[in-house]
Parts: structure tokens; C-alpha cells; sequence
């Protein structure tokens, strides 16, 4: 009996197994040249049916399915392979996959640009770098100073691009324009970001060869992306010696919002530490910034939203007038900057965005009164599709407006002028990934002028060829083009844009946190605005007559593996630049040029001491001078510029830290350049004054503090 | 007549003694883990998940494989390859369970890996999130050992870093440890394990 119970379950057994007929499937699978891949992993969908190749390429594995089915293949950096065909004729089969191209090894357009932040494939700089750079003193714009293709105009503060002038450069947040980025000061006062780094995430500084998407800029672009999503709820405590800050952030299941708020007086500082200014009211500014984010399942909208008012009055030395120069200011600025990306269906992803700035100054030269306004909106609309893994387009439109009034007041004069700048612009990319060492990216802008009636069409090109694993070139072709500056456009709005060329190529080489960069570029300008006075005036001759070049070669290294806990970098940049613009009688190397720029950065991360200790050194050679006293257009040379800084900033817990920084410690006094006297003295010299830096050395001592629930975020990141 | 019912009944039991095609391939993806054959785990576990779309398991466990193999792996790219498609694993499985405290630990440790990765580059900020993290699974399950657990090991990685005293923490290890004693798994296939990497935690840190 029992046996034949066992018979009977053994029979059906067998029945019911042999009613699910096993069909094998077999072949082998390589990649495009034909080398066997291992560890692929093969099933038919929907199925627990599959196997993993074997050293060969080879895979064998059965199933009972029936009918039209459909093999799936995937292995890490290929393409998944999908391939359809009956059950009974997958035997034997020879499949190929196809390399994925957007691996993190894969090729990236690198020409011209670089990345900051943790967005990026290739990092030149992260977020804490831009930061925590001796010399930057916490603004990214001068931690950026430290690449290669900018260079030290140290009264300045802005950036200066490869022989370009500070206002060619261009600054986004989120894809938007930032028409007023840096704090307003006076000669010889250097400015600063207005923006706290620690509200971004991502910084790409390009300079040159970027885009389409990105106008009326001639040399350069610096896009900033703000955070998606902070990490924790905290708030954040400063007290330096030049202010106090204090920041919020709010998290909710679906959004955030962050406050910052801070109150900047150097009236201490100054009291201390006089330096050559004469200060009747020392810099004070108030500021407050928020940003609110709110995720929807698809979407992301984004609302920054940052007020400042700063003041000051000063007398500064002039060998014109011995009392010296009176100058006061009075700036309010509001920024409003709102972004929304939404992913569609089909893989298009739409993006709207707009920013509008209030600027309003009060202005005091001498007995001279200016006061201005200016209102300024940008809107902007994207829309972006991958049409497959390799091949990406991007369409979009975007409109400029500016609205400017000034007016000017002496005893003897009152004048009132302005000017509307409306720029409309769309434009087309499209990029495209041969295989993971080739791509190529194409870019068409097309932009009208409404205050001059004019259309310029700006063709850009980029291409990288990766060369081996480490190492890959890339090419960059472009036209660029922008409108005048306010300086000229009030007085001459109807002047046409100006123009440049970038031609860039580049090679770079990436190793175990090792990177190498090495440029070498040409760019030439035309319809550069010529005037005849020594400022821009009303009623003088304005034409596009002036042209110009730029070209040279940047270097950069950066190592953070060789030597333990020291991270360090290099940059060198050799650029011949020549112009004539402005009221330059002939074509000379402007003032804010200089042919060798040289930058060391060190950090060094001492264990026992808790402390990070850093360093920066700054090498920039003459800058051009006309001498009135010779022949000559900006024919001499200022001695070269030296600086060194360092940084101490000392963990006393995880949410406390003390950050004492000296900029030029050794006292080197640099000269920036030299008035002349408007008329030659009895003996027919005109005489002279160096330019010298407000104070030679900056001392700055912060406490930083951050609360949070967990006790170990902190604010090294704010430094 | 009841031979046809011995017949029938045993035909029954034999059906209910059966796996599902579900228990046979977990049971075997588990067996290729345990064999150290985590490519093949993986890919099994994958597979699964293709199939049972509507179940958390199979992709958090491939993210669990490929996150282990990652702390081991020798080549960094290599390693960043593996991580980044164990992301993909835990995006399945967060969006199939949202809120599933054994799901934040595997995001911890995903989280962990990028920083052993780059820290440089991903330490200050993984750091935050990994907090971020482990405090909200604790809020959502405190008795969890091996939430208690993750988020213990997390605080003396920190305290070790700023040179703080660990002690405070080995209770919760302790207390991970009779955690584990008593936790019951949701249902078949639910994570239960973690003991060992508990008391070697202890050992390590807490036993002097």
C-alpha cells in the first residue's frame, strides 16, 4: 500500500513536471568588439528564469515559458539589452551589448569649464574648498580666484577672465540671471559675493567656450545651484569680528525653508586697525536672504528671495586735491530669483524661471550728488528631452529687461537720463554621445537687441575625445555676445553689442584624486565701444570701432592623495592681451590684464590639533600704467604682486569652531597702479601717487556655532 | 476509495509543501550569498524584483549584496559602479515601502560607502544626511535592532573621529543585542539578521 502511494505521488510528480516542458537557452554575450563579458546578468522578463555568464561570455539556463518572450541582458557601464523572439529559437545566441555612455568614467565636455561641487562628474573644487581657502575669506568669488584664466586685480574683487573685464562675466543662480552680484563699493575697495556660499551646492565657472544657453556674456560664466534639499533642520550662530550671523533652516515632508540674516560693521575693526582711508562712517550693511523649496512628486519649485542695504562714507587720498575725495554711498538692493522643473512624460523635463532686482544707490562724489534705479527682470523657459540614452536636446527662450534712471545733481548742473535695455533670446543644444569616449555638443543662440533694433546669431561647438582611461581632450568653438555697460548704455543705448570669439582646447587628466588640466585658448573681440573723453559722458561720440585679443594657456594641478591629510593646488595662467576700447588712442594690454598669474593653495589637517591649518599664495605680475611723463599708452608696468595667507580654523567640539585667518602675513606692500595728477607740476612733471591697498594686511577672528538636534553638523562648510 | 483520497490528499500536500517560485529563488539567492557568489545573488535577487513588482524584499536585498561587496571592492570605480546601482535597488525599494526603517539603514549604509568612497567629497554631506536618517528610523522604530544598532555604530564612528568618549553608545549596543533575542521578522524573508556584527561592535569598542 504504501509503495503504491509512493508510485502514485512519484508518478504525478513526474506528470506534473514533465507538463511544464523545459526548453533550454543558451548563447554568449560580448561586448562590440567582440570580448567575452562575465558576470552579465541574463533572464527572460518577468520570470525567475535566468542565469549569470560565465567566464566566456556563455550563459545556459532553462525555463518553461513558451512563446514570444522577451531576453533581458544588463551588466554595470553596458546598455541594457532587450531581445525579443520565441522561446524555441533562443539557442545558440551571439549578443552584443553596447557600452553605457553615461558612466562615471564616461567623457565629459570639459573645455573651458570647471566644476565645483558634488554635481559634477570631475570636481575641480567642492564646496567646502571654496570656503575654506585662505585668501577667500569666505567668498567664493575670491576662492575662484585661485583657478587658472583669472586674474588678481586685488582693489578690484571681481572676476577677471582671461584679458576680459569684470562685467564679462555673467553670474546664474539656477539657470537665472544675477544682474547686481557683488556687494557695491568704491576705487580701490575691494568687493565681495553677495551671496553666502553655503547656499549652493553646485559652482560651475566657465571660462569661455560655455553654452548656448548661456548670453550676453563675452568671457565668462559662473553658475551657481542653489540646494534641492538641506540635510537637517539647525540653526547656525556667527560672531566675527567684523559682525554677527545667525541662519535657520526648517525641513517639512515636503519642503524647506532656510533664513539667513547678517549684520556686517567695520566701524571696530577700523577703530583698531586704521587703514589709508579717512572713514567718516566705516561699512555697515544689513542683509537677509531665504530660500524656500517645495518638492511635488514630479517637480521641484524653488523661491530665493535676499534684501541688503549697505552704507559707508569715506575720504580717500587723490594727488589732485590734498584734502582728498569725499565718497559716500547708500545701496539698497532686493533680489528675487523662482525656478520650477517639472519632469514630463516621454522624458521631457520643462523648467520656468525668472528673477527681478531692485537696485537703488545714493551716491556722494565730492559735492556731486547721483542717485539711480534700476530695475531688472530676467525670464527664462526650457524645455529638455533625451531622445535616448545618447542623444539629449534642450530648447528655450528667454527674455532680459532692464529699466535705468539716474540722476545727477552738482551746483551747477541737474541732469536726468536713462535708459531700456530689453534683450529677447531663444536657443537650441543638442548633445550627443557617439560611445563613452566621444561626445559633441552643438548650440545655436539667437539674440535681439531692442534698444539698438539689431539680431545676433551666436554659433557654439564643444567636443571631448577621451584619450585612455585617465586622460581625455576637448575642443570648444563659440561666439559670444553681449550689450555695453550701464556706464555707456545711458548715455548711448542705441550702440550695438559686442562681440567675441573663443577658440579653446584642452587637455585633462584625472588619477586616484589627482587631476591635471592644461588650456590653451584665443579669443578675439570686436565691436568693442570706443568713446572719446576719459569716462563715458552724454553727448560725446560712441562708435563700435574697438577690437581686441586674448590668448594664452592655463594650468592646473591639484593632488589630494600623495601626501596624507594635505590637500593642495596650483594654478598658473600665462595670458598676452592687447584691446582698444573705451578712449585708448591705441590697441595696448589693458590694466586688468597682467601676462603671469600664479596661485598655491594648501590645506593641511592636523588630527591631534583638531584643526585644519591653510594656506594661500598669490603671485601676479606688473599690471599696465599709462605714465604721462613718457610717450606712450599704458606703457609701464607695476612691480609684481605677492600675497600670502593663512588659516587656522580649530574644532573645539563637533559644533563649535574658531576660524582665525591673516591675509598678506608678511606685509608685502603691493602697489595696485598710480594716479597721475591731471596737470604737470612747475617743472612740467605730472606728478604721482601709488595706489596702495586700503590697509596692507586683514586680520579676521570668527566663532561659529551651530545647533541641531544631533549635535554634529557644524558650520565648517561656512568658513 | 481511500487509496484515491490518500491519493488526492497527498497530491494537496505535495502542492502546499512546494515552494512558490518566490520562496524557491529567494531560498537560492540566499544560498549564492551565503556561497560569497554576490554577483549571482544580486542578479537573482534582481531578477525577482522584476517579477514580484509590488514587493519591497528582492530590490532592498540586491542593494544590500551590492552594498556589502562595495566596502570590500579594490577598485574605485569599480566600487562608485556598484553603489550606484545599488541606489537604483533602494530607490525601487523606498518607493515600493516608503517610511521602512530597514530600508534607512541600507540608505546609511549606501550613504557610509560614499563617504569610505571620497570623503573629501561626500563626507561632510553624507555625514548630515546619515544623522538625518538614523534619527528619523528611530523615531519610527526604537525597538528595531538593527536600527538601534546602525545608528550606535554611526555615533562612535563620530565620537572616535572627535576623539569623545564611545561609552555612552555601548549600552545601545547592548541593548541591540537583547533586541535581537526577541525580534520577530515581519514575515519570511524579512531581515533578522545582525547579531554577530552586534557583538563584534561591542567587542571591539566597548570591551577594554
Amino acid at each position: 500500500m504504501t509503495k503504491l502511494i509512493f508510485l502514485v505521488q512519484a508518478t504525478i510528480l513526474a506528470l506534473s513536471t514533465s507538463l511544464l516542458a523545459q526548453q533550454q537557452i543558451t548563447g554568449t554575450v560580448t561586448d562590440r568588439t567582440g570580448t567575452p563579458i562575465f558576470g552579465a546578468n541574463v533572464y527572460l522578463e518577468g520570470t525567475y528564469d535566468g542565469a549569470s555568464t560565465n567566464e566566456t561570455g556563455g550563459f545556459l539556463f532553462e525555463t518553461s515559458e513558451t512563446g514570444v518572450k522577451t531576453l533581458v541582458i544588463s551588466f554595470i557601464t553596458y546598455e541594457t539589452l532587450r531581445y525579443e523572439a520565441a522561446v524555441t529559437t533562443m539557442n545558440g545566441l551571439s549578443l552584443q551589448l553596447r557600452e553605457d555612455v553615461n558612466t562615471l568614467d564616461a567623457v565629459t565636455v570639459s573645455a573651458g569649464t570647471f566644476e565645483a561641487g558634488d554635481n559634477s562628474k570631475v570636481s575641480v573644487l567642492n564646496p567646502l574648498d571654496v570656503v575654506t581657502t585662505a585668501s577667500a575669506l569666505g567668498d567664493f568669488v575670491g576662492a575662484l580666484q585661485t583657478l587658472p584664466g583669472t586674474t588678481t586685480v586685488a582693489e578690484d574683487g571681481r572676476l577677471f577672465v582671461r584679458g576680459g573685464s569684470a562685467d564679462e562675466t555673467q553670474i546664474f543662480i539656477d539657470g537665472i540671471r544675477v544682474f547686481a552680484p557683488y556687494t557695491p563699493t568704491t576705487n580701490n575697495i575691494p568687493t565681495r559675493g553677495r551671496y553666502s556660499p553655503f547656499l549652493f551646492d553646485g559652482i560651475t565657472f566657465s571660462t569661455g567656450g560655455y553654452a548656448a544657453e548661456y548670453g550676453e556674456a563675452l568671457s565668462s560664466v559662473l553658475l551657481l545651484n542653489t540646494v534641492d534639499e538641506p540635510d537637517q533642520e539647525k540653526t547656525d550662530i556667527s560672531i566675527m569680528s567684523v559682525g554677527l550671523g545667525l541662519g535657520n533652516t526648517q525641513k517639512w515632508e515636503r519642503s524647506s525653508l532656510s533664513v539667513n540674516a547678517s549684520y556686517i560693521n567695520l566701524a571696530p575693526y577700523i577703530a583698531l586697525i586704521p587703514d589709508r582711508n579717512n572713514w567718516q562712517q566705516p561699512y555697515q550693511g544689513f542683509s537677509g536672504e531665504a530660500v524656500y523649496r517645495f518638492n511635488t512628486e514630479n517637480g521641484l519649485l524653488k523661491a530665493y528671495a535676499a534684501f541688503d542695504h549697505s552704507e559707508f562714507e569715506l575720504t580717500q587720498p587723490s594727488i589732485d586735491m590734498p584734502e582728498g575725495v569725499r565718497f559716500a554711498l547708500n545701496n539698497s538692493n532686493f533680489y528675487t530669483n523662482s525656478s520650477w522643473s517639472q519632469r514630463l512624460q516621454n522624458k521631457w523635463k520643462l523648467f520656468v524661471g525668472g528673477s527681478y532686482t531692485y537696485t537703488r544707490n545714493k551716491i556722494g562724489i565730492l559735492s556731486n550728488q547721483i542717485e539711480n534705479g534700476d530695475h531688472s527682470a530676467h525670464v527664462k523657459a526650457t524645455l529638455q528631452k533625451s531622445l535616448n540614452s545618447r542623444w539629449k536636446v534642450q530648447l528655450g527662450a528667454e527674455q532680459f529687461l532692464t529699466e535705468f534712471s539716474e540722476r545727477f545733481a552738482s551746483e551747477a548742473v541737474r541732469l536726468d537720463y536713462g535708459f531700456s535695455n530689453p534683450i529677447t533670446a531663444t536657443f537650441a543644444e543638442t548633445d550627443y554621445r557617439f560611445s563613452k569616449r566621444l561626445a559633441v555638443n552643438f548650440g545655436l543662440r539667437g539674440s535681439y537687441y531692442g534698444s539698438s533694433n539689431l539680431w545676433r546669431v551666436s554659433p557654439r561647438v564643444a567636443t571631448a575625445l577621451k584619450l585612455g582611461e585617465k586622460g581625455q581632450v576637448s575642443a570648444a568653438f563659440g561666439t559670444f555676445y553681449q550689450q555695453p555697460t550701464q556706464e555707456v548704455l545711458k548715455f548711448a543705448s542705441e550702440v550695438a553689442p559686442r562681440q567675441a570669439n573663443h577658440y579653446i582646447l584642452n587637455y585633462q587628466y584625472v588619477k586616484n584624486n589627482r587631476i591635471l588640466r592644461a588650456e590653451v585658448f584665443r579669443k578675439t573681440y570686436q565691436n568693442l565701444i570706443t568713446y572719446t573723453t576719459e569716462e563715458p559722458q552724454p553727448n560725446i561720440g560712441y562708435s563700435n570701432s574697438g577690437e581686441g585679443y586674448a590668448q594664452g594657456l592655463d594650468l592646473f594641478w591639484r593632488d589630494e592623495a600623495s601626501i596624507k591629510n594635505l590637500d593642495y593646488w596650483v594654478s598658473y595662467s600665462y595670458l598676452d592681451s592687447e584691446r582698444r576700447f573705451e578712449n585708448y588712442p591705441i590697441q595696448a594690454q589693458p590694466s586688468f590684464a597682467n601676462t603671469h598669474n600664479l596661485s598655491v593653495v594648501g590645506k593641511y589637517w592636523v588630527d591631534s590639533w583638531k584643526s585644519q591649518l591653510g594656506m594661500s599664495y598669490q603671485y601676479a605680475s606688473g599690471r599696465p600704467y599709462t605714465n604721462p611723463n613718457e610717450p606712450g599708452w599704458l606703457q609701464e608696468r607695476t612691480k609684481d604682486f605677492h600675497g600670502l595667507s593663512l588659516n587656522w580654523a580649530y574644532l573645539l567640539s563637533p559644533q563649535k569652531i574658531l576660524y582665525v585667518s591673516v591675509n598678506n602675513v608678511l606685509g608685502i606692500q603691493n602697489i595696485n597702479g598710480y594716479e597721475y595728477a591731471s596737470s604737470p607740476n612747475a617743472a612740467g612733471v605730472f606728478d604721482r601717487r601709488a595706489v596702495r591697498p586700503a590697509a596692507d594686511q586683514f586680520f579676521f577672528v570668527g566663532f561659529f556655532w551651530t545647533l541641531s538636534e544631533d549635535g554634529t553638523d557644524n558650520q565648517l562648510d561656512n568658513l | 476509495m481511500k487509496t484515491t483520497i490518500l491519493v488526492i490528499s497527498l497530491v494537496l500536500s505535495n502542492l502546499l509543501w512546494a515552494q512558490s517560485p518566490y520562496q524557491k529563488g529567494m531560498t537560492k539567492a540566499f544560498e549564492l550569498w551565503g556561497q560569497n557568489k554576490t554577483t549571482q545573488a544580486a542578479q537573482l535577487f534582481e531578477r525577482i524584483s522584476t517579477v514580484e513588482t509590488d514587493n519591497w524584499l528582492p530590490p532592498f536585498y540586491a542593494a544590500q549584496v551590492l552594498i556589502i561587496d562595495a566596502f570590500s571592492a579594490e577598485d574605485k570605480a569599480v566600487m562608485a559602479e556598484l553603489l550606484k546601482q545599488a541606489e537604483g535597488f533602494l530607490q525601487t525599494a523606498q518607493s515600493l515601502s516608503p517610511n521602512n526603517p530597514e530600508i534607512m539603514v541600507a540608505q546609511s549604509q549606501l550613504l557610509t560607502a560614499w563617504i569610505v568612497y571620497d570623503s573629501d567629497q561626500y563626507g561632510m554631506k553624507n555625514s548630515m544626511k546619515v544623522t538625518e536618517i538614523y534619527k528619523k528610523a528611530m523615531a519610527l522604530a526604537p525597538e528595531n535592532p538593527r536600527v538601534v544598532l546602525g545608528n550606535a555604530e554611526w555615533n562612535i564612528g563620530s565620537a572616535k573621529f572627535f576623539k569623545k568618549d564611545v561609552t555612552p553608545y555601548c549600552s545601545e549596543v547592548q541593548r541591540a543585542i537583547d533586541l535581537f533575542a526577541t525580534f520577530k521578522p515581519e514575515g519570511e524573508f524579512y531581515p533578522s539578521g545582525g547579531k554577530e556584527r552586534a557583538l563584534e561592535v561591542l567587542k571591539v569598542n566597548c570591551e577594554k
